[in-house]
């Protein structure tokens, strides 16, 4: 042992490397190796190796395009409402004479820390149209609307994500504001920019990178949405909230089709990959253009 | 109109907003209250508040299974949070004082996060069962740190970058080991950025559903899926469904006025060298 000794640095991460290689690297792994076989999990031991065949099969498979289509339709819908009211109310709440700031804030913020399966099911509970208090109080101007028509049930889950996710849209570019410096501000002041235009011209341009990198942080979340759904439509009408990781639970774990799972969630990971690059080169082609 | 009327009715304009905005927020938590409180013959009628306000809800909440799955939760979030701690601080400090990796490290490590659980839930739950990992809760824990261990990780090296590195050189030269410098006189200055960490984990780990519903057995179920069965399996208990979230929420709400201070502090790091 004397002579050889691993040196400090590397020291400090063995913990994380070795559990990280063991519960997330190499379950990636063997995951790729199922989706190259016939795998059940009803006939765990008789699985056999069919090559590419799972991933052929899904071009023909509709719920695996709808599911594909719902789940990119859901991101964009959430998220665009997200990073839209979530940079608003950031300005109203750094504006120090906001009344009552600190109260608002930590108010404003609360959804995000709440389990998003209780969110569900408070909302489900909200929209239900016999026990609901919308419902009830949209027929007294008699309006009815079916909030889980095929319409428009993703809009509204995607409604809901919006009551729990603005509040961290909110909370990253609040902490952006903070962080911006005050000269460029104050000399737009000196210069007479005052409201929209100092918004438009000095603190949203200054703002760019991190409303990007927030708008990419709070897509991959918004990618996995999965207890909205379990609590209300478990993916219908007809399919039509059924977003992917709804699909791949069902697959694998009420078809027990694993095989097919663990292919189909290669396939999304790869396209969740191209929308992070393609914002990526967005971001990147907007900082060489200033 | 001068400049102290317009400002005035500037603040009353933003107050008016945030407050309608303060509505929609506050209101799905004012209404779970009330449902919790009332028979079920006075939930069919949601518009009527005309009604004896009853604790039958909370105490069939509390005598069925919701304390020992509170418990279940309580236990995987504080062993997740540990773990993180101990294997997620030093490499931070790795990260953040050796630049191991260089500076593409830091973002390697939230690469993770794009994977969606959907993606590891399949493979995780074929080896759990291949190497005989039957106890629930452990499963569960090993499922939250595939998330929350890089994240904690990434989350402290900002912490560690605030360390003036004058301090672990005296350390250093008065004798003591890389160990020591980094428990006896770095982590001590970190302490606020730990705890901060610690309470952002819990929280993530307390309200997973996706992982539990998969990998617990019927018998050691965690909140998040004990609620989920009220409105599935036993029919519609709206009352004692209130209950039940309120309890699986309300914490979590109290601990968040803790850490949002923090976690404004860590993103505005994160999100400006991001």
């Amino acid at each position: 042992m004397r002579g050889f000794r691993i040196p400090f640095k590397y020291q400090l991460l063995t913990p994380m490397v070795v559990i990280l290689a063991a519960i997330v690297v190499f379950p990636l792994g063997y995951s790729l190796v199922i989706s190259l076989q016939d795998f059940q999990l009803s006939k765990i031991g008789q699985q056999q190796f069919i090559g590419l065949e799972n991933y052929i099969n899904l071009f023909h498979n509709r719920s695996f395009w709808m599911a594909l289509r719902n789940t990119i339709e859901f991101v964009i819908m959430a998220v665009s409402i997200e990073v839209t009211l979530g940079f608003f109310l950031a300005l109203l709440l750094h504006n120090k004479a906001t009344f009552l700031r600190g109260f608002f804030r930590s108010t404003l913020l609360s959804p995000m820390f709440i389990t998003p399966i209780a969110v569900g099911l408070i909302f489900r509970f909200l929209t239900n149209s016999q026990l609901g208090v919308i419902p009830n109080l949209l027929e007294k101007f008699k309006i009815s609307i079916d909030f889980f028509s095929p319409k428009l049930a993703l809009f509204s889950i995607a409604l809901i994500d919006v009551w729990q996710w603005t509040p961290f849209m909110l909370l990253l570019l609040l902490a952006g504001l903070e962080s911006l410096p005050e000269e460029p501000i104050e000399a737009a002041q000196v210069d007479g920019a005052q409201g929209l235009k100092m918004v438009w011209y000095v603190i949203l341009p200054l703002m760019r990178p991190i409303i990007l990198a927030a708008i990419v942080i709070r897509m991959l979340d918004a990618f996995k949405v999965y207890e909205y759904i379990y609590a209300i439509t478990r993916g219908g009408p007809a399919g039509a909230t059924e977003t992917m990781q709804y699909l791949i639970y069902r697959t694998g774990f009420i078809y027990f089709r694993a095989g097919e799972a663990a292919a189909m969630s290669f396939v999304f990971i790869f396209v969740i990959t191209i929308m992070v690059l393609i914002l990526f080169y967005i971001l990147r082609g907007e900082a060489m253009q200033e | 109109m001068n400049a102290s009327q317009r400002k005035k009715i500037n603040a009353i304009v933003i107050l008016i907003i945030l407050s309608i905005y303060l509505l929609i927020v506050v209101f799905p938590y004012f209404w779970t209250i009330i449902a919790s409180i009332k028979e079920p013959a006075a939930i069919n009628r949601p518009l009527d508040f005309n009604f004896t306000p009853t604790l039958d809800n909370w105490i069939a909440v509390i005598q069925a299974g919701i304390p020992r799955q509170a418990l279940n939760s309580l236990i995987v979030g504080l062993v997740t949070v540990g773990v993180c701690l101990v294997a997620g601080a030093p490499a931070a400090y790795a990260f953040s004082r050796y630049k191991v990796g260089g500076n593409k490290s830091r973002f390697l490590v939230l690469l993770s996060q794009m994977l969606p659980p959907a993606t590891l839930i399949i493979p995780l739950f074929l080896l759990m069962y291949q190497v005989r990992i039957n106890n629930s809760l452990i499963r569960v824990v090993i499922s939250h740190l595939t998330v929350l261990l890089p994240l904690v990780t990434w989350f402290l090296i900002g912490f560690f970058d605030e360390v003036p590195r004058e301090l672990e050189d005296a350390a250093l030269v008065d004798g003591c080991t890389h160990w020591q410098t980094l428990l006896k006189i770095v982590i001590p200055v970190v302490r606020p950025g730990l705890g901060a960490a610690a309470l952002f984990a819990f929280v993530l780990s307390w309200n997973d559903m996706f992982y539990a519903l998969i990998l617990t057995s019927v018998k050691a179920r965690t909140l998040p899926v004990g609620i989920a069965g009220y409105w599935t399996f036993r029919g519609v208990e709206m009352g004692q469904m209130s209950a039940a979230i309120l309890l699986a929420i309300v914490p979590m709400i109290i601990l968040s006025f803790f850490v949002q201070r923090f976690m404004l502090r860590g993103m505005a790091r994160g999100a400006v060298k991001g």
